[in-house]
């Protein structure tokens, strides 16, 4: 099961090329062919410059499908991350503004979000009872109110020293620093989920918990480990987000959860547990993006791009359970 | 399969809470288009989008604050008036949310179709500093309308009234509603708008300077983040928090429409002021008790656009460059001077403009 392509569309056995073409992984390398070829066609200044220009700001929000990807193998989802990200960005933003160093800014963003992912796995492996669902739902509201109350009535925060920050968003080539970072962790997070035995105990405890905990695995501790991780990627997402904005208000972040599940969701990982794989979660996110920028550049009416990407995640999930239905009809 | 179809049913419900977040934005809509007629800016700027500057003209582009915003929807007609007037074309991008954050993805987007000028209407006061420096770096001509963001960040601001002459303007009137004492609230939008921070803090200042206002408290400054629902909550939870209070000042025209529709259905003897559309108002316009808005304020929006329009085009053309001192003239509206104020350059309209009860029917149907 591990590694496994989230959906299939084709009764190829596994392994060799023809199976990786036709795995969900595949579509969807096609469909981000197809979307930028679209985008060339269909806009004059869709060009690798101006893409590239545009990029940055989506990008923040990639380093969140690691940890969520993570979250929905195990069979949780965490909707508490835009929060988190909104707190994150304060804490830096007061901690740059009280003068710390910004090496000390960033441990401070990014350890706020390990706390906040700290408390949502603590509270769901002591209460496992309880959706994470609702546990996160309960700290998305927290964790805000946090970022509202310290903000106070302005309700905006602005880093008064942005060298620090502004380092961050350098191109080297150009390429924004982050999207090396991305690609670095997208080999890594991958690796670990696809190739580790720390990856398949993952995969074990998301297909069927009680039998992962008496096959000797520590299924609260995975489940503690992920949610921890995603709090540290949320707060790596707030420092790069903050490299674009320079500063937090009550709005930030607002939504990234959603969007970041529809990422997830999109490359093929199952919201259920134990299904899907990390590399088409990472895909669907630059999908998603190209999608963005092309519609953007044509200036296409900002809801009616949410109308498209909702339709195209729907078709995602709907299209591969028709082909399988019609498929095993005749066995029935 | 039943995890499959669980699966399936979850990832509906998430594409239709992606698709309710436009809905929202859309059923508002309707209403606009009731406001003003021609509210079709969006529609119609985006095949003008696909010329881009072709023809020789100038292209502009006006990012608001929101989309179904019926205020910003009158803005953009009269922008879209004056800019066509003068021979360019307009772009007007509606961000999906009213965050700094989404209108930074639509500016970036606009400095990648090379546009001449750029008006904003900012959602924030700092956030958007880097992305309009970028534009300014890349030869586009910047500007803010409506709300304001830091001066060094655009060229010139142009401004629908002068924020203290605001500010007095609706403390004298909760001072006249609330009958010289007594407690009154203010409903605002956004925690974080410019605009309606300034004018909160000026109204405050005023309040101050003068022992006139000495019986008249301030309990609160509610936010309903311009949107209905939540202004109307917001409403409902000043009524229950403070029985004794005698006046809502919403200096918003979302905030003030939730408001007054709140005070009417309930009957509440609180008056409302504030700035609002008199098509959006006019129902609940009245001196008597059965309606709840006595008098309120606004300024022209359509004139406001034409004005910034024709300040947009005069940048792009290079007649001016947003400094103190310079004088344009602004169409049909007449010659305009950029003023210094505290360091920020701006260009400014006029005073606030009184609505009341006998005139409210004739500016409606002017499509205000």
């Amino acid at each position: 099961m591990a590694g496994k392509s989230g959906r299939e569309i084709s009764a190829v056995p596994e392994g060799g090329l023809k199976s990786k073409i036709l795995s969900w992984e595949g579509a969807l390398v096609l469909i981000l062919i197809a979307v930028n070829i679209f985008g060339v066609i269909v806009s004059p200044v869709y060009n690798a410059t101006n893409v590239l220009r545009e990029m940055p700001k989506y990008l923040a929000e990639a380093f969140m499908v690691f940890g969520m990807g993570y979250i929905l193998v195990l069979g949780d989802i965490d909707i508490s991350v835009g929060s988190i990200v909104c707190l994150c960005s304060t804490v830096a933003c007061f901690a740059g503004n009280a003068g710390a160093p910004f090496p000390v800014v960033m441990i401070a963003c990014i350890g706020t979000g390990l706390l906040c992912g700290l408390l949502n796995g603590f509270i769901a492996t002591r209460f496992t009872e309880l959706p994470t669902m609702i546990i996160t739902l309960g700290t998305q509201i927290i964790f805000r109110g946090i970022a509202e109350v310290s903000l106070g009535s302005g309700g905006s925060i602005s880093m008064s020293d942005t060298t620090g920050l502004k380092a961050l968003a350098t191109k080297i080539g150009p390429f924004p620093l982050s999207f090396f970072l991305i690609i670095i962790g997208a080999v890594i997070f991958i690796t670990i989920l696809n190739k580790t035995t720390f990856g398949r105990k993952m995969y074990a405890c998301g297909s069927n918990q009680t039998a992962a905990k008496y096959a000797g695995i520590e299924v609260q501790k995975m489940r503690l480990t992920a949610f921890a991780f995603m709090g540290v990627q949320a707060g790596i997402c707030a420092i790069f987000l903050l490299s674009t904005l320079f500063g937090a208000n009550t709005t930030t972040g607002n939504g990234f959860e959603m969007e970041v599940i529809a990422m997830c969701v999109f490359g093929g990982i199952a919201t259920t547990g134990g299904k899907g794989n990390l590399l088409g979660g990472f895909i669907a996110a630059f999908i998603i993006f190209c999608i963005r920028i092309v519609l953007g550049q044509k200036n296409v009416n900002t809801q009616l791009v949410l109308v498209i990407i909702g339709l195209m995640l729907i078709l995602s999930v709907v299209i591969p359970a028709i082909s399988q239905a019609f498929k095993k009809k005749p066995k029935v | 399969m039943k995890k499959k179809v669980i699966s399936l049913v979850l990832s509906a419900v998430m594409a239709a809470g992606m698709m309710a977040g436009c809905g929202q934005a859309q059923q508002a809509a309707p209403a606009a288009d009731a406001a003003a007629p021609a509210a079709d800016s969006t529609e119609a700027a985006a095949p003008a989008a696909d010329t881009g500057s072709a023809g020789g003209g100038k292209t502009i582009a006006l990012v608001t604050k929101s989309a179904g915003n019926a205020f910003m929807e009158l803005l953009a007609n009269g922008v879209k008036e004056a800019v066509e007037a003068a021979g360019g074309t307009l772009i007007v991008k509606d961000p999906s949310a009213a965050t700094a954050d989404a209108q930074i993805t639509e500016i970036s987007s606009l400095i990648s179709q090379g546009v001449d000028a750029i008006i904003v209407s900012a959602n924030d006061e700092n956030a958007l500093s880097a992305v309009l420096n970028e534009a300014k770096d890349a030869g586009i001509k910047v500007l803010t309308a409506d709300s304001d963001v830091a001066a060094a960040d655009r060229a010139v601001f142009v401004n629908q009234a002068d924020v203290n002459l605001i500010g007095q303007t609706l403390l004298d009137a909760a001072y006249d509603l609330a009958g010289g004492s007594g407690q009154y609230a203010i409903l605002s939008a956004t925690s974080q708008a410019t605009n309606q921070n300034a004018w909160i803090d000026a109204m405050k200042a005023a309040q101050e300077a003068d022992p006139k206002y000495a019986e008249l408290e301030l309990v609160e400054v509610a936010y309903g983040d311009d949107e209905p629902q939540k202004s109307t909550d917001q409403t409902q939870a000043l009524l229950q928090n403070y029985p004794d209070l005698k006046v809502i000042v919403a200096p918003t025209t979302v905030g003030i429409a939730a408001a007054a529709k709140v005070l009417q259905d309930q009957g509440s003897s609180v008056k409302l002021t504030g700035l609002g559309l008199p098509s959006e108002m006019q129902e609940y316009m009245g001196t008597d008790d059965a309606h709840s808005c006595p008098y309120m304020y606004l300024w022209n929006m359509i004139e406001l656009g034409n004005l910034t329009g024709s300040t947009a085009m005069a940048l792009a053309n290079g007649d001016i460059t947003g400094a103190a001192g310079e004088k344009f003239t602004a169409g049909d509206l007449g010659d305009y001077e950029i003023v210094d104020v505290n360091g920020a350059t701006q260009v400014v309209l006029g005073p606030p403009f009184q609505f009341t009860p006998e005139n409210v029917k004739e500016w409606a149907d002017k499509g205000m």
